[in-house]
């Protein structure tokens, strides 16, 4: 399946979060850690919820967790 | 691997063994000699039969995985494993509706009833696995929901 046009930095501020792990993350968030593993590799686009959740948790605005790469 | 995704590899695998078996010995004994009136029944016992034991072989198995599953906080669908399922309910549904097309459509005109009856519990058993193997393959590949 074609990744879609979005790209995120949630690997990058985990580890700028020491190093927080995905189910650490995924626990915060409200899902699997697989679900966070599958957003970080653009297998899996979260709801807008889920990404605006992410967001919060590293304290960041959601375009700095989320880039639209398309035209 | 999700715990979903071994769920859907678990039924997928069991129900591939079990269904091949009775759809064998449907093509090896039943079709020779093909059963009329109330002897269909014993064909759809043996249906039933071979359900129960495919029931029972994913209990056992979705009780262990559950039970990892449970150790890593893992048993609570999350908003992909629903996205994922839903896409498989919503292929499925093309698969049963062809098959329940020509089972009760086209069939009736020119077939006997035991290859009907067994067309039924084809089109049902390939619209569950046809359901099973896209949850895998959205899990293997990726689905954005």
């Amino acid at each position: 399946m074609a990744k879609p046009p979005i790209s995120n930095q949630i690997r990058t501020l985990r580890f700028l979060s020491g190093e927080m792990t995905q189910a650490e993350l995924g626990e915060r968030v409200g899902v699997t850690r697989q679900t966070i593993a599958a957003i970080e590799q653009g297998r899996y686009s979260p709801t807008l919820e889920a990404a605006f959740r992410i967001a919060r948790v590293f304290g960041k605005p959601l375009e700095d967790v989320f880039c639209w790469e398309g035209e | 691997m999700a715990y979903r995704e071994k769920l859907a590899w678990l039924t997928l695998a069991v129900m591939l063994m079990t269904y091949s078996v009775y759809f064998l010995m449907v093509a090896l004994w039943i079709a020779p000699a093909p059963p009329q009136g109330a002897a269909m029944l014993h064909m759809l016992v043996l249906f039933a039969g071979v359900t129960v034991v495919q029931a029972v072989l994913v209990a056992i198995g979705a009780a262990l995985l559950a039970v990892r599953a449970r150790a890593d906080g893992e048993e609570r669908a999350d908003e992909r494993d629903r996205a994922i399922a839903r896409r498989g309910t919503h292929i499925a549904y093309y698969v049963l509706m062809t098959g329940m097309v020509l089972v009760g459509l086209v069939m009736p005109f020119g077939e006997a009833r035991w290859k009907i009856v067994n067309a039924a519990l084809l089109a049902l058993v390939l619209a569950e696995a046809t359901r099973h193997a896209v949850v895998v393959l959205s899990y293997k590949r990726g689905w954005h929901g």
